[in-house]
């Protein structure tokens, strides 16, 4: 599918035919006027910022004029959205990118995306989102389909007032970027520690190991030997059997376990999550650098590129 | 069962032991006994600790407690070595009075006051053991007995102890939040079940007593603010917060001991919203509060961070003159300059007016022996910012929280030293 960036008029026709505001999520329509909403009105940035809608009808006349080149949305809610004034709470939210996933398996560049790399930002949003609702008690979680990956917002009360410190532990948690004391549970941040491990250690091949700093090549060799093993033994919280491996003392593997953790830490934008005044792109609208429609998705598993495919990118060549 | 009144000395905070100090004579007009008592408390050993059941050892108790802290916050600021020594020895109080509750077969009663700060769900079923309907493998259950028992350094145990260390509670983890946040408690280290910690009772006198730590810090910041509104705190409270700091290695000596320990530079990204605005440069119509009164008097007790005596003379706290000439009125000058328009420009008397603000008089040379000579003027707080200087004031979540700029500051120093972050 091509990823090219929507012309002016193909965003007016956008806005003016296709956008619809029955396609604004609930947890935004029902605290829209709370809400900052910021612009970018020509693809230069969201520079636009403080805007206040009391209504969903003064938001799509701003829109339908407008015909941005991408809308956005505050995480939060204020008593004075429109200068961003008197704080009252604000969502939970993770933004994986897939141009930004530490490990692909497409041959994408830097800065561009695939249908195969958004499918893994997704698998990874739906990971978090599992690990949200089973360790953290979390159910008000909503996924939305971002143009180049996925954002989740997490609306539960309990998590809205929440402040820095608190959502940058969730990160924590929910990345697997903190080695735990014990590794073996069963359950809890040792079980999400084993899972996130294993699926990054899955996608190391000597390449990408070899980015490990004094790391020998002898011991990248015997890792991608012995990697079903080794996944194994992840899996099952044996890691001291990395550690037996011919060649890998015990310096060796925790300079691969803090790599590996590293790189857990960077399927998701932490600053993101931390930021409690971030905006981020308005579900319904258009990514025009991509020419792809940000929506709400309601079944996750069952997600599919097309559905976000605007009419005008169907009529492109005709 | 044990009296109802006795919750006050579980947990301070609490409807009775506020009742309890209302009902009481001023703080300040204390009897010397509970002077004492207030001053011993940040030094007990845990036989000091248990309170008597009876009317007058608990209301004793707990005028002692606010007394200390009135008194700290009377010589010190939020979140201050002396703030941290009391809360710090009120989590040990409580602590172990937790423990010797339970020991005494009071189980019930501690819940009862916990229960009014956290969710907390027993875990069901004799044979397998669930919390909110999903099973939790029997060896888990042990592993966190075992890992609580070497955190406490247990290697053989009996059994009258053992049940202190099997888990027994399911904590709501969002309750916990005011823990996270000062990294009291760190998420990754909780065996985290659908929305609940699962904790053995070892855990739960530990977050418990680590909550009532918090507010503790809290009430301390709360009453340094009040002190800001209302001028300077009464000799009594100055009396009891000197007693308690003396307690405290010297910083002297603690900087020969920890090498490593910052030496008070300000630092900048701290700073409240209303002291970045300030720092920029403002428009002719707030530029004298900006500059006069908040900036001068935010940055020097932000540098001096008073603590030991009340805060009358900068000169008892900064001794080197270049620290205030370079540290404090410097930027101060830059912000100035940074007016629109410049502040000293149409105003050149304005700088000796910083200096008057700072204590030493009306000169633009200060000296250290001239500190005292006029009045060292406190932080103003919140409510009087916004209602002098409203340009200046745009708050974001932490000043919902607190009432005065330098709480801010202090806590975000607290928060930044307590994640472990180095810089």
């Amino acid at each position: 599918m091509e990823m090219r960036e929507a012309s002016l008029d193909e965003r007016r026709q956008f806005y003016s035919e296709e956008w619809n505001k029955r396609e604004l999520p609930d947890f935004i329509l029902h605290t829209l006027s709370l809400r900052e909403f910021g612009f970018d009105l020509d693809g230069t940035g969201p520079s636009h910022r403080y805007n206040q809608f009391m209504t969903v009808e003064q938001l799509a006349e701003y829109v339908k004029n407008r015909a941005p080149y991408s809308a956005f949305t505050s995480v939060a809610l204020y008593e004075q959205p429109s200068m961003r004034k008197g704080w009252m709470k604000s969502e939970l939210a993770f933004d994986i990118d897939a141009k930004d996933l530490p490990l692909k398996s497409c041959s994408c560049t830097s800065g561009r995306v695939c249908e195969l790399c958004i499918d893994e930002a997704r698998r990874i949003a739906m990971e978090f989102a599992e690990t949200m609702s089973k360790d953290l008690g979390l159910h008000n979680i909503n996924f939305v389909y971002s143009g180049r990956g996925f954002h989740i917002r997490v609306i539960d009360d309990a998590i809205m007032t929440l402040e820095q410190t608190e959502r940058a532990q969730i990160v924590e948690y929910i990345t697997g970027s903190v080695i735990p004391t014990d590794v073996t549970m069963a359950l809890g941040y040792s079980q999400v520690f084993r899972e996130r491990l294993a699926r990054t250690f899955e996608g190391m091949d000597e390449q990408r190991l070899s980015k490990i700093r004094r790391f020998r090549r002898s011991v990248i060799q015997k890792l991608m030997v012995e990697k079903e093993r080794a996944l194994g033994a992840i899996r099952r919280g044996k890691l001291d059997e990395l550690s037996e491996l011919e060649g890998i003392g015990p310096k060796t593997f925790r300079q691969l376990l803090e790599f590996l953790v590293r790189l857990n830490s960077e399927f998701t934008d932490g600053k993101v999550t931390i930021d409690t005044k971030r905006i981020l792109r308005l579900p319904s609208s258009l990514h025009s650098g991509v020419s792809m429609k940000c929506m709400l998705v309601r079944d996750i598993g069952r997600f599919k590129l097309e559905d976000a495919v605007p009419k005008f990118v169907h009529e492109r060549g005709h | 069962m044990i009296a109802p009144e006795y919750v006050a000395t579980l947990d301070p905070f609490v409807a009775e032991a506020k009742k309890l100090v209302e009902t009481s004579p001023p703080l300040d007009s204390m009897p010397q006994e509970i002077v004492d008592r207030a001053i011993a408390r940040a030094k007990w050993s845990s036989k000091d600790m248990v309170v008597e059941p009876d009317a007058e050892a608990i209301r004793a108790d707990v005028l002692s407690f606010y007394l200390m802290c009135q008194g700290v916050a009377a010589v010190s600021y939020p979140y201050s070595r002396e703030a941290r020594l009391i809360s710090d020895a009120t989590k040990e109080t409580i602590k172990y009075r937790m423990y010797d509750l339970f020991k005494r077969g009071h189980e019930d009663s501690c819940l009862d006051v916990i229960k009014r700060s956290l969710k907390l769900v027993q875990l069901e079923g004799s044979d397998g053991v669930k919390l909110g309907g999903i099973e939790i493998p029997r060896e888990d259950i042990y592993k966190i007995r075992d890992r609580r028992l070497a955190q406490d350094g247990i290697e053989t145990i009996d059994d009258r102890l053992l049940p202190q260390y099997l888990p027994r509670y399911g904590v709501r983890w969002t309750d916990l939040a005011p823990l996270l946040r000062h990294r009291r408690a760190e998420l990754t280290k909780l065996y985290l079940v659908n929305g609940r910690a699962v904790i053995t009772p070892r855990d739960l006198w530990d977050l418990f007593s680590d909550f009532i730590a918090v507010r503790t810090d809290e009430y301390v910041a709360s009453v340094y603010e009040r002190f800001s509104d209302i001028g300077a705190p009464s000799n009594r409270l100055a009396e009891v917060g000197e007693h308690i700091s003396s307690l405290l290695p010297s910083e002297l000596e603690l900087r020969e001991r920890f090498t490593r320990m910052p030496r008070g530079k300000l630092r900048p990204e701290f700073f409240p919203p209303c002291v970045k605005i300030a720092m920029g440069g403002v428009g002719s119509g707030v530029r004298n509060y900006a500059i006069t009164v908040l900036l001068t008097s935010f940055l020097s007790y932000a540098r001096a961070s008073p603590s030991g005596r009340a805060a009358t003379r900068i000169g008892d706290f900064i001794r080197d003159i270049s620290v205030v000439q370079d540290e404090i009125a410097a930027p101060i000058f830059e912000a100035a300059e940074r007016c629109k328009p410049p502040f000293f420009k149409d105003q050149p008397q304005e700088k000796a007016n910083i200096y008057y603000h700072l204590g030493f008089g009306m000169t633009t040379e200060p000296r250290p022996e001239e500190s005292g000579k006029s009045k060292w003027y406190r932080v103003p707080n919140c409510s009087k910012i916004q209602m002098s200087a409203p340009p200046l004031c745009d708050p974001d979540e932490l000043c919902r929280k607190i009432k005065n700029p330098l709480t801010y500051y202090f806590r975000r120093l607290s928060e930044h030293a307590r994640s472990g972050v180095g810089g």
